[in-house]
């Protein structure tokens, strides 16, 4: 209720003084927390972790990263052993061959039947099967099923997993050995970009003003250029080695980081935490590197794992042109590249390394869309 | 030379955003004509609505931004010319500034004991032992634990932070500290706290503070002085008090009239009064400046309106 200031009860007139006295005196102490501290990588890493897609394509990933390792020094044949006499053999793995595929066995079509008996052509044993027996101009023709193996007169226990190609080198190592080379040249050349990149757009995008209009005019100049010209004006005067495809892959594959980068610093520069800083006398280095970029982080590993598969596509593609990496090297784009001209006769030594330029393309990209979402930051304690 | 009895003394500042080049050119006058001075070891309350350039006036004091022209003095010497290293030094090592919003101000890759050492490590402090002793020391002294040193911004609350940050500017023994509405975005009890925390770190220190906040309020038991903003003007500077009691100019009347009351009977009468300039003011024959109407009470006003507002203070 409320009172007329006149007549108020006399207790409320005669109030005494301490009675309008803080009750307490608060000091000011907080409680510890009682949770463990998570830093933001450790943060991403669970929930990463949380992921099973993410982790399937790490473990894919990782699985072919170590083939690309091990299997060139392992096997039995160098990449570069030639075998002219094991040319064109079909894959023969052990165990899966009595499922029926991968037996070392080929069809060969139209052969007379009566030219089968000869064993000079066709040593004893190496006749599968022969069907479609047809009569042609009084010729009993039929196709036939052989062990390539044996009619190429090789040893028994010879196995090559993949096949071989023209000049009979083993396709199971040339591949991983191959793919050693592409993840290699990928790397490499998406290190180099974001490294370019990232010098390259911190400096547009701090600076700003005059720096930052000279600078993006000269990457979009860079980026308007016909990319596959460049590329191969770049190969004709620096031949085709890797660190060659490694730098025609960076002449403008830095411009889209140095893009992010800039507008993340743009983003980012006029944050009060950065202002703060700079009131506490923070010099521009440890701004740059030490407040701002970090926000860049994420979107930056994310960028570099997509722009992987791109690299190595990339590779495959400049291989298709020809201007791949110098023979006798293998990469899976040179492999593709050799296969797809006998794609009709001999299909293995085009199939093998699309499957794995497929999966390894895949399983980047699924595991770049996790890292990306355990990395974004407006996610962090989601559960 | 005599110490002077001003801290800080800004003269005539104006600060101007542009945008925009030819014809589509735009000018903010975000802070225009600007003159007051805050004396050692005083707080100086700057009060004024959102948008009238508070922030801004702050802001070019420790010179995040370059002023458009006017003259700044911090004990004396010259602030507001060519930015080089010496005089960045000298304001970092003299001025810190504590910010407006708790969340924004705490880098969220840091952990508070990098938040808070870092004046120090900048000043060129590389022993770590030190500046974990003198960082927990400074949390303890506002009121947190040491254990909160290894710690991310995002799990504090809004005072806690807001307390990180007056850590992190008063670690450096600063002579002044330049705090832009650190109390705005907390509520009323936590308020309390962190400006009575200001305080007593005011007393032990000898701080020189300038408060600036969008609503009278929170200023009027703090402030020594008051300096009272309208779109990019100061238009009244008084002692608290004289300003409480004797507004002068028509918009201070509107931001006292707006406080509420805390008897009920009072505040049901309460009258707000609203300011339109183009109702109150004349200056189409005579340029308002600002004038010192009686000792420490300046007022922004044309010659007319100051013989008015002599007359109100004469008469009270
Ligand atoms: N960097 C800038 N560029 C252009 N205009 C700006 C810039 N900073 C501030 N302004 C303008 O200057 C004016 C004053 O802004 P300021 O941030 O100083 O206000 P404020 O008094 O601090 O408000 P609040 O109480 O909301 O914090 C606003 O109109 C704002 O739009
Ligand atoms: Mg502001």
């Amino acid at each position: 209720m409320i009172y007329d200031r006149n007549n108020l009860p006399e207790e409320l007139l005669n109030l005494p003084a301490s009675d309008f006295e803080a009750l307490y005196q608060e000091d000011i102490k907080d409680e510890k927390f009682q949770t463990k501290p998570v830093g933001f990588f450790k943060d991403a890493a669970i929930r990463l972790t949380k992921s099973k897609v993410s982790i399937i394509a790490f473990i894919i990933i990782g699985i072919i990263i170590i083939l690309a390792v091990v299997v060139p020094p392992l096997s039995p044949y160098g990449f570069n052993d030639q075998n002219i006499s094991a040319k064109y053999l079909p894959p023969k793995m052990p165990i899966v061959e009595k499922l029926g595929i991968m037996d070392g066995t080929r069809v060969l079509k139209n052969r007379k039947v009566s030219g089968l008996s000869d064993t000079d052509r066709y040593p004893e044993g190496s006749i599968i099967e022969y069907f479609n027996v047809v009569t042609a101009k009084g010729q009993e023709m039929c196709d036939v099923r052989v062990d390539a193996y044996m009619l190429a007169g090789m040893p028994d226990g010879e196995y090559h997993w993949f096949g071989t190609d023209y000049l009979g080198r083993d396709l199971l190592t040339r591949l991983f050995k191959g793919a050693r080379i592409s993840l290699l040249i990928a790397f490499f050349s998406v290190l180099t970009n974001v490294f370019i990149g990232v010098v390259y757009g911190a400096i547009s995008g701090y600076y700003g003003g005059k720096v930052d209009i000279i600078l993006t005019h000269f990457a979009e100049v860079l980026d308007g250029m016909p990319y596959i010209v460049v590329t191969i004006l770049f190969m004709i005067l620096f031949g085709s080695g890797m660190v060659s495809i490694i730098l025609a892959l960076t002449i403008t594959g830095w411009i889209g980081t140095s893009r992010l980068i800039r507008a993340q610093f743009y983003r980012f520069k006029g944050r009060e935490y950065v202002l703060a800083a700079r009131t506490l006398g923070v010099p521009d280095r440890t701004l740059i590197f030490r407040h701002i970029l970090p926000n860049c982080v994420g979107p930056l590993i994310t960028r570099a794992m997509i722009a992987i598969p791109g690299a190595i596509f990339s590779e495959s593609f400049l291989a298709y042109l020809g201007l791949g990496i110098k023979p006798p090297n293998p990469s899976i784009g040179v492999l593709l590249s050799d296969g797809q001209s006998v794609l009709l006769q001999y299909p293995y030594q085009t199939v093998f390394p699309a499957i794995l330029i497929s999966v390894l393309m895949i399983a980047f990209n699924l595991f770049s869309n996790g890292l990306r979402d355990a990395l974004d930051p407006t996610k962090r304690g989601e559960e | 030379m005599a110490e002077s009895e001003y801290i800080l003394e800004v003269k005539n500042l104006c600060q101007h955003f542009t945008s925009g080049r030819g014809r589509k050119k735009l000018t903010v006058k975000a802070v225009d004509d600007v003159t007051f001075s805050v004396r050692r070891a005083e707080t100086f309350g700057l009060v004024g609505e959102s948008g009238c350039g508070k922030t801004t006036t702050g802001r070019t004091v420790i010179r995040l931004y370059n002023p458009t022209s006017g003259q700044m003095l911090f004990d004396g010497r010259d602030i507001a010319g060519r930015m080089n290293r010496k005089l960045r030094e000298y304001l970092t090592s003299n001025i810190a500034m504590i910010f407006q919003d708790p969340i924004e101000s705490l880098n969220p890759k840091m952990t508070i004991e990098e938040i808070v050492g870092e004046g120090l490590k900048v000043r060129g402090n590389r022993n770590k032992e030190d500046i974990r002793r003198q960082v927990v020391q400074m949390l303890n002294k506002v009121g947190l634990v040491e254990e909160h040193a290894t710690r991310y911004p995002h799990e504090f609350s809004g005072g806690q932070r807001q307390r990180i940050g007056i850590a992190r500017a008063i670690i450096t023994n600063p002579k002044m500290v330049i705090a832009d509405e650190p109390v705005s975005a907390l509520d009323v009890s936590v308020q309390a706290q962190v400006i009575n925390l200001l305080n007593d770190l005011k007393e032990e220190m000898g701080l020189t503070i300038l408060f600036i906040a969008h609503n009278l309020s929170v200023v009027k038991y703090f402030s020594d002085r008051i300096g009272v903003m309208y779109y990019g003007h100061l238009v009244e500077v008084a002692k608290g008090d004289d300003l409480y009691q004797k507004p002068l100019h028509p918009y201070t009347r509107a931001l006292l009239s707006a406080i509420p009351e805390p008897n009920p009977l009072t505040e049901r009468t309460r009258v707000r009064i609203d300011y339109v300039p183009e109702r109150d003011h004349d200056y189409s024959l005579e340029h308002p400046s600002m004038v010192e109407v009686e000792p420490e009470h300046f007022v922004y006003c044309s010659p007319s309106e100051l013989e008015r507002y002599r007359e109100i203070i004469q008469n009270a």
